[in-house]
């Protein structure tokens, strides 16, 4: 299978019924996909979870898959669009367990709260980007999660977003200012 | 673009993200840099920039050390079922480590025991399944033997011969030439004498024997 060649002929393949063919695409991008979703979702299960709806949602949708854009692009969107339905189903059912999670990240920005032990201030740190992170508008979260991530060019982020190149780094300037303002918060 | 309307302090912001991610060129670097010694809200906000984007990376790396591919995790679900066994069998107790060796070698002896008895009972004959404890009698044995031969008889294909219309000796003279195929007469002593002569089959002396012995019976019968 280490011959296989771009994601396109792959793809190729499996719409001829290759059933190995999608295996490889998954094996490709799984790591990258769940360092999206993880980044928009900010939780372990819900990125899991949503890996796993995009994988599949591709495969339902192979046919549909339409050459003239990239199998990363492709999958990014779908990926996106996974973590998107989620975090509006989560809203409607869990909204205080969200406010609870951003009520903790405040609640250590104070510092009678900040705990003497290293590790747990780390993991208080962590607790505050994520929270920070997922309070960032979606088309900068976004950014910021492919580029943090997912750790792709400008470049790749333009062709999978489908947008200009200094539109990209604009977004992600803005996004990176409004998480250093929010995490100043937290000291 | 209206997304850093609120932050941009600078018009180097594209530049500094490019530099902060290492995807500037040379001469743009080196131009940002010649920008930051004379540009402190720039410094500032490389310098916090570069700090959150530490606190992501370890957020980041925290997340995707745990993350297993799918792959892996299936080929570990088809490990786990020999390996949950044996997972089973080292922490369970010693009294149901002992329970179960007892009831597998309880088993093993009662499957060995009916496939044993299964195979005797295939090879047996029936006088073996007679009870050896019975003594039975004469006249038992003499009742069994006339059963097993009315049995026998009842159990032959019955043969209907036609009861005889003729005297017993044309039956049996009738029934002889039934029995010899048509088309053939018995040989008269004279043509089985030539026959033989011809076979070769009888010497001279045989003749004279034959001849006395023939001719002892007709005086016999004479007599």
């Amino acid at each position: 299978m280490e011959t296989l060649g771009p994601d396109e002929i792959i793809v190729e393949r499996a719409l001829s019924g290759d059933a190995d063919a999608f295996g490889e695409i998954v094996r490709r991008w799984e790591r990258r996909i769940f360092a999206l979703t993880y980044g928009m979702l900010g939780r372990e299960e819900d990125a899991r979870d949503a890996t796993q709806e995009t994988f599949l949602a591709a495969f339902r949708n192979l046919r549909g898959f339409r050459g003239d854009a990239k199998v990363s692009s492709w999958l990014h969107r779908i990926a996106v669009n996974q973590c998107l339905t989620r975090q509006r189903r989560a809203k409607v059912r869990n909204e205080a367990a969200l406010d609870d999670d951003e009520e903790r990240a405040n609640s250590f920005a104070a510092p009678v709260d900040y705990s003497p032990a290293r590790v747990a201030e780390g993991r208080q740190r962590t607790a505050a980007v994520r929270v920070a992170l997922n309070s960032l508008p979606l088309e900068l979260r976004q950014v910021v999660v492919m580029k943090e991530f997912e750790e792709l060019t400008f470049r790749e982020i333009s062709e999978a977003l489908d947008l200009p190149l200094s539109t990209v780094k604009s977004r992600l300037y803005t996004g990176l200012k409004q998480l250093q303002m929010r995490l100043a918060k937290f000291g | 673009m209206s997304d850093r309307e609120n932050f941009s302090t600078c018009e180097h912001a594209d530049d500094l993200v490019s530099v902060l991610y290492g995807e500037a060129n040379e001469r743009e670097r080196r131009d940002f840099e010649l920008h930051l010694t004379q540009c402190g809200d720039c410094r500032a906000e490389f310098a916090a920039f570069a700090q959150v984007r530490e606190s992501i990376g370890e957020w980041r790396d925290e997340a995707l050390t745990g993350f297993v591919s799918s792959h892996l995790a299936s080929a570990q679900v088809k490990k786990s079922a020999m390996a949950a066994l044996r997972q089973f069998f080292d922490l369970s107790p010693l009294w149901m480590k002992g329970a179960v060796g007892f009831a597998v070698v309880v088993f093993c002896v009662l499957a060995t025991v009916a496939l044993m008895r299964l195979q005797s009972v295939e090879e047996a004959s029936p006088l073996a399944t007679v009870n050896p404890d019975v003594v039975y009698t004469e006249q038992d044995l003499k009742r069994a033997v006339d059963e097993a031969v009315a049995k026998q008889q009842r159990e032959q294909p019955v043969i209907n011969i036609e009861p005889p219309t003729t005297p017993p000796s044309t039956f049996k003279r009738a029934n002889v030439a039934k029995a010899e195929p048509k088309g053939r007469r018995p040989f008269s002593k004279a043509e089985r004498e030539q026959l033989a002569a011809e076979l070769r089959l009888l010497s001279s002396d045989d003749d004279v024997d034959l001849d006395v012995l023939e001719d002892r019976i007709n005086k016999q019968r004479q007599r």
